[in-house]
């Protein structure tokens, strides 16, 4: 809301400057978002008039000219082409300095010595109307201070009124604030007419409780027409633009004292009567705004016989607007029930500087003064004959008288401020104050809605006596030991693990286009969706996390990245039985070559499945031992990332039957979309909140063996088509006590084998706790070993 | 033997061992003059060994002499010895001379988020004044966002909270953290001390300091007789732990429906010295948390008895947090994942 500081004063006489009072503001609640500084911004400018003019003798752009101040006359070198003897001019007496701090001084021009400037409007900082110099016209003193001549200077201030604050919307308003805080008295409220016009006509309100106050006044013979140049100033002042005399003051009286008006020209309204009442099927306004609106069923209107004339609270109709060539008004002062504006405002998409007063709540009290204030104002300007009012009026109950004590207000502020501050400070806000220190009665004013309860009158407390002056404590009470959730204490783990692992962690929105979604073959359908999204990008709940980290993964490889690793720990959503299901998951991809040792190792190793597999398997670990099955298998269950895998080079970690991980490359066809069908990316997702809710025990201590181990290597033949698995499951069959581990350290086909052949290179591990075994115990070890595999697998020893 | 005898082949011993040319010997040679005398029939050993055909007198007199001459072999030998390994370590490092210029080979680094680290920066400090984790869900009714907190329909308030609602549902995504108060007091029994750190989602649009999806960390204390003071010494504990000791707090009042009093709180701007820059809009301040004491009506709603409890709450932008702290200009940059961004973040580990 923008302030005139100069009108302001109108209502409480202030000695402090703006920018002080801009403080005291913030001080009290009130933050001032801008600051704007109106009015000459120069000095030493006085009324001249210029006497004579002759060209100059060396230069034919400028002219040399007499003007006189009243006191003096000087010789002026002038270069504006519209400069002409007999004008009056604005006359810049060296000495003077122009916006901008430039400095008017004698100097001579071309060999002619100029004593000062004529000025043009913009060189005094002033809109400008012509090109060349400000010609003024007669009327002006000649010496007169043209800074003077335009007006006093002001200060305008954006002052930001929180929603609880409707009666701080106002010129008055905020002064009476201010007036409470400073302990000042308002200045009266002038006006005051006379009713001399026996005129009426019919009001009928047909909701009381939707409108509890609804006055209208008759005013006729008036001659509408532009507004007087103090009302013009004031209103330009604060940002708004005058139309006619009436119209504006209403806004004036609007941003005076806070309560909105409105004012209808008589001779449009059908019926020549007035019908507060709600809308019908079918109504529309044809609003002050030139756009019409469609009035759903039940909004409070103003009416006349036929139609609605008035949104109620929000904006008049076109129809019955006062214009010019009106002469019969009915100046309407009213209280709607906030709720009532607030509906219509949004059911309409219409707002206005009166639905936002009335939605947040006006003075009930107020109509009645502001109407004569208005009415008086329109006899003054417009001239005319008012009647007296006819007004229609409901019970409204406004505040209730609130119980507390000082020591409770101290208490809800931790302050100890004394019983005379306490009530000192509410004495200024509510003249009906009852009882003492230790038993307040405190009746807020009508115009508080917001004071009911002792936190509110704490708050006052609080903000007169300064939010500085409360210390600053510890609250000493521990109340029980801090803890975490168990998803909190999984997701530290989580993320610390895979950022050791090192994949970086990603963070994307909730909310996913459909497009993406099926860019990675997921569905949108049964997923939750936003109702009115901000863009496609934003419409759907995202039902898994990779698709989020799909994009980044494109985003950063077509910037040039050649390594990949994101991980993202994140929400995602389902609808179960008209309830949203949030589950934690944790999810990631991997692309690119793992190490960063290209100067070394021509071809660096590449994130391959496997290496996605060792991620999953550390995000496990603890949880318990994993089963893999493939997608297909039953075993795997189902999940909503699936059909992102790829089919059949993708594996689900299944826990203790529960599918709990999902490892493997992307289905071609999401590839294809994301442009990494080169990378070979790899991608998991696991369910994070299934994880948190594994106990995962403290390590327990083994015991492990001092003695030396024996190590034995084998190449294997085996079938292309059998399982690295089979062959482990094999040799754990074999039951061998002293067998510690198998370890897999080379995979070759091609040359020197049989097509459809593949060699395995294993190292069988040894040993025991109570002595080192002998040579001919591991042999007969692995040569069981040996005719299982042959046995089982037809596996046979490379030669 | 006579000690004459001796004697000469003592004389003997020595100048064969100035003539045996150790200063230049190799290792080879060095072992073949130690054998030449020191082995079994060496020159030394011999002489050593017939120290005990002498008499008394004579043992006394030429025992220490033999003694030295062996010494003085011995330290020849060595010092020759160590010149030697000396000069075979200067060669082999000679020979391994590596280029230490060339980069480091690592393994693939991987770091956490700037909002993960500051979000956890905030709760950090909280958890030490002993506030527990909290947590809610994203997806709300009207009761829990609005209407517990003291924002009941129709309150002028809502339209701050432009919200996206679910298509289809009565349910809404939460415009706030302070949800968890609710769901803290509907669950936990006071007095208690949490913070609810998580996403927020509000419908506007997005540009360089607004996301429409963000985080805030928002804290509950309730407990007998708190105040104002409380949530003041709380908040500035909060701050000068984030932002440095000598960090300048100033609490203003403020409006929120569900505090009463309310505060917004601001610190001195740490960018410019007071004097008024971008950052602060030109303020000398930098606004950076609402707070206040939490209002009766939201322990009514919550069921809490407004008689005998009182608490504070607040909620701390998390986003804006880490642009300050780290001088991001633009919101956006942090759900953009660029690696170019997010490396620069190379102290994020938990």
């Amino acid at each position: 809301m923008k302030i005139s500081y100069n009108w302001l004063k109108e209502h409480l006489p202030l000695e402090l400057s703006a920018t002080e009072l801009a403080g005291h503001l913030l001080k009290i609640g009130f933050e001032v978002a801008g600051h704007e500084r109106l009015g000459p911004t120069f000095t030493g400018v006085v009324v001249g008039k210029v006497v004579s003019k002759e060209k100059h003798p060396n230069a034919d752009k400028l002219s040399v000219c007499v003007v006189d101040d009243g006191a003096t006359k000087r010789t002026v070198v002038c270069g504006a082409p519209n400069v002409d003897a007999g004008q009056t001019v604005a006359y810049a007496r060296p000495g003077a300095v122009l916006p901008g701090g430039f400095k008017i001084e004698g100097r001579k021009l071309r060999g002619v010595e100029s004593q000062g400037m004529i000025c043009s409007r913009s060189e005094l900082g002033l809109p400008k109307d012509v090109d060349g110099i400000w010609v003024m016209g007669e009327g002006p003193a000649l010496g007169a201070d043209v800074g003077a001549l335009l007006g006093p200077a002001d200060d305008i201030l954006e002052v930001e009124v929180t929603t609880n604050r409707p009666d701080c919307l106002s010129h008055r308003g905020l002064a009476r604030e201010l007036a409470a805080y400073f302990h000042k008295e308002l200045k009266p409220l002038g006006g005051g007419m006379v009713e001399s016009a026996k005129l009426s006509f019919p009001v009928t309100v047909e909701d009381g409780e939707a409108c509890p106050f609804y006055g209208g006044r008759l005013i006729e013979g008036v001659t509408v027409g532009e507004s007087p140049a103090w009302l013009k100033t004031k209103l330009e002042a604060i940002g708004l633009r005058p139309i006619n005399s009436v119209v504006d003051i209403t806004n004036f009286v609007l941003h005076d004292i806070g309560q909105p008006l409105h004012a209808f020209d008589a001779d449009k309204l059908a019926g020549g009567k007035i019908i507060i009442r709600r809308s019908k099927k079918g109504e529309n306004l044809l609003a002050l705004d030139h756009k019409t609106y469609d009035l759903p069923e039940g909004l409070l209107v103003i009416a006349d016989g036929e139609k609605p004339v008035a949104l109620a609270g929000v904006m008049g109709g076109e129809d019955s607007a006062v214009t010019t060539a009106t002469k019969r008004i009915i100046l309407e002062g009213a209280f709607f029930n906030p709720a009532e504006a607030r509906k219509s405002s949004q059911k309409t998409r219409l707002r206005s500087d009166s639905s936002y007063r009335f939605e947040r709540g006006t003075d009930p009290e107020a109509p009645r003064a502001a109407a004569d204030r208005a009415a008086g104002l329109i006899l003054q300007i417009a001239g005319g004959a008012a009647a007296k009012p006819v007004e229609v009026s409901s019970p409204f109950v406004t505040g209730t008288r609130i119980h507390t004590s000082a020591d409770k207000l101290n208490t809800i502020l931790g302050a100890s401020f004394s019983s005379d501050e306490i009530v000192s400070v509410l004495k200024s806000i509510a003249k009906d104050l009852s009882g003492n220190a230790s038993d307040l009665g405190f009746m807020p004013p009508a115009w508080r809605h917001d004071l009911k309860t002792a936190n509110d009158l704490a708050e006052e407390v609080g903000r007169f006596l300064g939010y500085d002056n409360i210390p600053y404590r510890m609250a000493p009470m521990v109340t029980r030991t801090a803890r975490l959730t168990p998803v909190e204490t999984k997701s530290r783990r989580v993320r610390t693990r895979l950022a050791a692992l090192g994949l970086w962690e990603a963070y994307n929105y909730d909310l996913v286009s459909e497009k993406t979604l099926a860019a990675c073959r997921l569905t949108a359908d049964g997923q939750p969706r936003v109702a009115q999204p901000l863009s496609e990008d934003w419409a759907v709940m995202r039902s898994s996390l990779l698709p989020g980290l799909l994009k980044n993964a494109q985003y950063n490889v077509s910037r040039g990245a050649d390594t990949v690793r994101f991980f993202e720990i994140g929400k995602t959503y389902a609808i179960r039985d008209k309830e949203v299901d949030e589950t934690w998951r944790v999810a990631g991809i991997s692309l690119g070559p793992v190490l960063d040792a290209r100067w070394q190792t021509a071809r660096a190793p590449r994130a391959s499945f496997y290496d996605g597999k060792a991620i999953v398997e550390d995000l496990l670990e603890g949880a318990g031992p994993i089963a893999w099955a493939k997608l297909s298998e039953p075993a795997a269950g189902k999940t909503p990332s699936d059909p992102l895998f790829h089919p059949t080079n993708s594996l689900r970690a299944v826990i203790n039957g529960t599918p709990v991980a999902t490892v493997g490359w992307l289905h071609p066809r999401v590839a294809r979309a994301f442009d990494l069908e080169r990378e070979g990316a790899i991608v998991f997702d696991a369910n994070l909140d299934w994880l948190a809710g594994r106990e995962i025990p403290p390590a327990r201590y083994e015991d492990f063996s001092a003695l030396p181990v024996s190590r034995r290597d084998l190449a294997l033949v085996l079938d292309k088509a059998t399982p690295y698995a089979r062959l482990e499951a094999v040799i754990r069959d074999c039951l061998v006590p002293d067998l510690q581990s198998v370890l897999l350290f080379d995979v070759y086909e091609g040359k020197n084998l049989p097509e459809g052949k593949v060699s395995l290179a294993i190292r069988l591990t040894f040993g025991r706790f109570d002595r080192t075994l002998t040579d001919p115990e591991v042999a007969k070890a692995v040569e069981t070993i040996v005719a299982a595999l042959a046995k089982e697998l037809g596996a046979s020893l490379r030669g | 033997m006579t000690r004459a005898d001796w004697e000469k082949s003592y004389v003997s011993a020595e100048s064969a061992l100035r003539d045996a040319g150790v200063e230049n010997a190799d290792l080879l040679k060095l072992e073949e003059v130690r054998v030449r005398f020191m082995g079994r029939k060496g020159a030394l050993t011999e002489l050593l060994k017939s120290l005990k055909d002498l008499s008394i007198e004579d043992k006394r007199e030429l025992g220490p002499k033999a003694q030295g001459l062996k010494a003085s072999f011995d330290a020849l030998i060595d010092a020759r010895k160590a010149a030697l390994e000396d000069a075979g370590d200067a060669a082999a490092l000679e020979k391994d001379a590596i280029d230490l210029t060339l980069p480091a080979i690592r393994p693939p680094k991987g770091r956490l988020h700037p909002l993960t680290t500051t979000l956890h920066e905030i709760a950090r400090t909280f958890q030490l004044m002993g506030y527990s984790w909290a947590e809610g869900p994203f997806v709300e009714d009207e009761r829990h966002n609005f209407s517990a907190l003291n924002i009941p329909e129709g309150h002028p308030a809502r339209d701050s909270h432009d919200t996206f609602y679910l298509q289809g549902l009565p349910l809404l995504l939460r415009t706030h953290t302070s949800t968890v108060q609710i769901h803290t007091m509907e669950s936990i029994r006071p007095p208690l001390r949490v913070v609810c750190p998580g996403r927020a989602f509000r419908h506007e649009q997005i540009d360089a300091t607004h996301s429409a999806i963000f985080h805030q960390v928002e804290g509950l204390v309730v407990d007998e007789n708190i105040g104002l003071a409380d949530l003041k010494g709380h908040l500035q504990t909060l701050l000068q732990k984030l932002l440095g000791a000598s960090t300048k707090t100033r609490f203003r009042p403020s409006y929120f429906p569900f505090t009463e009093p309310s505060t917004e709180v601001d610190v001195k701007c740490f960018f410019c010295p007071g004097t008024g820059c971008a950052a602060c809009k030109h303020t000398g301040w930098i606004e950076i948390l609402g707070a206040g004491v939490v209002n009766p009506a939201v322990f009514k709603a919550a069921g809490y008895d407004e008689q005998k409890w009182s608490g504070f709450a607040f909620g701390v932008g998390v986003e804006r947090v880490a642009m300050l702290l780290h001088g991001v200009p633009d919101i956006r940059a942090f759900y953009t994942n660029d690696l170019k961004f997010l490396k620069q973040f190379d102290e994020n580990l938990l």
